[in-house]
């Protein structure tokens, strides 16, 4: 689709996985933060004449 | 009508001249098809198009078009207001449009700039368009236009209609707008009687060329509902599947539906070309929606173009036979064997039916 | 095909005199060349209106949705998987259908064609193999598998998967074909790449929604672009707002997809939305073994689980 790799990521976790709960969201929000903020797929305002 | 002569060799050079005080669209090639663009510096319309995929009602009424916008940052000096959205309304030049589709903005205006209204959108970006025309020495197969009201050499709706002959273009002056243009281009050498007769002869050829023509002249005195009711609609809606082809492509189709985004403090009220095709334009906010069915709003795009129009404006149909329709519907649903069947169309045992 | 037309409207007839059916749902001939438009037959006087050629690259299953009347329905290869899908997805009952399977040759690109020429077209023939292009002061004859559409000159299902009878014999099918090369192409282009790609593809999209209307797939009563409350897109322009509607359409199409063209073809501004779809075709194939509108049987992989799944996130 035209985004980063490592933006957007699956995961499956169980109600009763609460420290992998913790450790995949830990995970995400290191990888997201070092992509920097989204440029794709963001409208801060409509594109039109 | 005031004629000069545009020497090819002074085209480019000409619009380059006009350049300085007009910004230039025209026809670009894109892909498979023509497109109305802005013109770079020094870059010429493409003039070897037989028309563009898209009408020109682009350039005066955008697909999608900002009317207002506010911001509620208190930062900003003009918080909490709702203002205008700014717009470029300075002079430009659209380079190349069709009769027909020049045409369709006096149609248009009809709706835009009423007595009662005026929308200042529309009416802005019109008034700072100068519409130079190219006159159809070959219509197209799918062409009307002399049904319609309009024709390959008309200059309603345009300030200058260019006629190609070979070497030069006959240039038909036809406002003090076209004037305007003309003077900035440089192009001033006034044509003989010639030239007038040139042009004459060229019309009465191009007008012999189209093989399509409908018949109008009994829509006026068709009863509306007869014609609402009549049994055709089921067979004529049966392949429609309703997307708004018909009627995006369409340089005489209006309709919008306004919208509000916002966007963090800030937001914008837009207004988006609407199709009568489209369910969604007729859904009530109870839920109800009086054009549910497929049917309905095929009949419903005809009616407005064929008899609704017809009857309120008395100035023809709402279509100036651009063909665009009949070309690109991908189900083929012709407007010219519709017109026929509502134009044409009587009850059986007309003469002693007994209205109740 | 004159023979092809000669037979289906045999069949028309035979079907509606004799009271199998209450209407034929096939093509009849366009008012401009290379169009046919899809028709609804209801008496057997009325089947002698019915046509068959290289320009009925509509997907008659797209006008089965939620009908009630027994119906005979001509059907290409393309057609009659969607019409398995669309009884899996009870979209409409096998017993309500006759279904007349038309052994396919390809449908013919009539955008491409028309671009080809030099001139507005008149009128196009076609014999065997060829496609006669004739317009004022000019004439150009094709070979048929040049002026293929994108989909069709990919196809491997050129026989109808479902019928009660045929109009002529199967035809070959080819078995070797790289479907997906386009696609490839695509998935090897960096991030950005793809962004710039896309962004370049839906350029001109006007967001007509022809492609959505076309496909038998897009049958929801009110589509997710069309819905108010809650509104899930904005409805201009902006690009953003184009994307999502590809984007979001192709994977409601996902499993689903048979790649007919009928979407492609309908487009007015020629865009190939198609490479959408077809990625995720291409996705369902080589990770599920899996293609739309094979069998009545099979559930589609997105609507069962298997224990073999091949991301291991879900498992
Ligand atoms: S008439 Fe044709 S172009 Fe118009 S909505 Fe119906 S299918 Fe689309
Ligand atoms: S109704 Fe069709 S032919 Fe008439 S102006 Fe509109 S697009 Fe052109
Ligand atoms: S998405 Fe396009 S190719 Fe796929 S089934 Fe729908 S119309 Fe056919
Ligand atoms: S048919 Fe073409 S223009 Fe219309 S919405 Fe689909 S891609 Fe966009």
């Amino acid at each position: 689709m035209g985004i980063e790799p490592g933006r957007l990521q699956f995961s499956w976790i169980s109600s009763a996985e609460a420290t992998k709960f913790v450790e995949v969201a830990q995970a995400v929000t290191e990888t997201v933060k070092a992509l920097g903020p989204n440029t794709h797929f963001v409208k801060h305002e409509a594109k039109v004449a | 009508m005031k004629v000069i002569y545009i020497e090819k060799a002074q085209w480019a050079s000409g619009l380059e001249k006009a350049g300085d005080s007009f910004r230039l669209w025209g026809p670009v090639r894109r892909g498979q098809f023509y497109a109305f663009e802005e013109l770079a510096g020094g870059q010429v319309p493409a003039l070897d198009f037989r028309n563009t995929r898209l009408s020109a009602k682009g350039l005066v009424y955008p697909q999608s078009e900002k009317m207002f916008e506010y911001t509620l940052d208190p930062g900003q000096p003009d918080h909490d207001l709702l203002k205008e959205a700014q717009k470029d309304y300075s002079p430009r030049a659209v380079l190349g449009i069709r009769p027909c589709d020049a045409d369709a903005f006096e149609l248009v205006a009809r709706n835009f700039d009423t007595p009662e209204y005026q929308d200042p959108y529309w009416l802005r970006a019109r008034e700072a368009v100068t519409l130079v025309g190219l006159a159809c020495a070959a219509p197209c197969s799918t062409c009307f236009c002399t049904s319609a009201g309009s024709g390959p050499f008309s200059t309603k709706g345009l300030d200058i209609l260019l006629v190609d002959s070979g070497g030069n273009f006959l240039a038909q002056v036809a406002t003090p707008k076209g004037e305007a243009f003309a003077q900035a281009a440089g192009w001033r050498q006034p044509a003989d009687d010639a030239a007038a007769a040139e042009i004459d002869r060229q019309r009465q050829v191009a007008e012999a060329r189209i093989d399509s023509h409908v018949a109008t002249e009994r829509l006026r005195q068709q009863d509306t509902l007869t014609l609402h009711a009549a049994p055709f609609w089921d067979d004529v809606a049966f392949a429609c599947i309703n997307c708004g082809t018909c009627t995006y492509l369409c340089p005489t189709c209006w309709c919008f539906d306004i919208q509000d985004e916002t966007h963090g403090r800030q937001g914008v009220r837009l207004r988006n070309w609407d199709s009568c095709m489209f369910p969604l334009f007729t859904l009530h906010g109870s839920g109800h929606n009086p054009r549910g069915q497929k049917v309905q709003r095929v009949r419903q795009r005809f009616m407005h173009k064929l008899k609704y129009y017809v009857d309120k404006y008395e100035n023809g149909i709402q279509c100036v036979g651009c063909g665009r329709c009949v070309r690109h519907c991908p189900v083929n649903i012709d407007i010219r064997k519709v017109c026929e069947l509502m134009n044409s169309y009587t009850l059986a045992g007309d003469s002693c039916a007994v209205v109740s | 095909m004159r023979a092809y037309t000669e037979k289906i409207r045999e069949i028309a007839r035979r079907l509606l005199e004799a009271c199998t059916v209450e209407r034929v749902l096939g093509f009849r001939r366009g008012s401009v060349p290379m169009m046919n438009a899809p028709c609804f037959v209801k008496t057997p006087a009325e089947a002698a209106n019915l046509v068959w050629d290289s320009n009925c690259g509509i997907n008659l299953a797209n006008y089965l949705t939620s009908r009630s009347e027994k119906i005979g329905i001509f059907a290409k290869g393309c057609d009659s998987r969607n019409i398995v899908t669309h009884i899996i997805e009870n979209k409409i009952r096998r017993e309500q259908l006759v279904i007349i399977g038309v052994p396919c040759h390809g449908m013919i690109d009539r955008h491409r064609i028309a671009a080809m020429a030099d001139g507005e077209i008149r009128e196009v023939v076609e014999d065997e193999n060829n496609i006669i292009v004739q317009g004022d002061g000019f004439k150009k004859v094709h070979n048929r598998h040049d002026v293929l559409q994108a989909n069709c000159a990919v196809c491997t299902h050129r026989n109808p998967v479902i019928y009660d009878e045929l109009v002529a014999d199967l035809v070959e099918e080819p078995g070797d074909v790289d479907r997906y090369r386009d696609v490839r192409e695509i998935e090897a282009l960096s991030a950005e790449g793809k962004w710039d790609f896309f962004d370049d593809l839906l350029h001109d999209c006007i967001r007509c929604y022809a492609c959505r209307n076309a496909c038998p797939l897009c049958y929801c009563p009110t589509c997710f672009v069309d819905e108010s409350r809650p509104q899930w897109v904005g409805k201009s322009q902006d690009p953003v707002d184009v994307r999502t509607f590809h984007f979001l359409r192709a994977y409601h199409c996902a499993g689903r997809c048979t790649d007919c063209g009928a979407c492609e073809r309908a487009c007015p501004v020629g865009i190939n939305m198609r490479v959408f779809t077809k990625k995720l075709e291409k996705d369902c194939l080589e990770k599920f073994g899996w293609e739309a509108g094979l069998s009545l049987e099979a559930r589609p992989p997105l609507d069962a689980y298997r224990p073999d799944d091949p991301d291991d996130f879900i498992r």
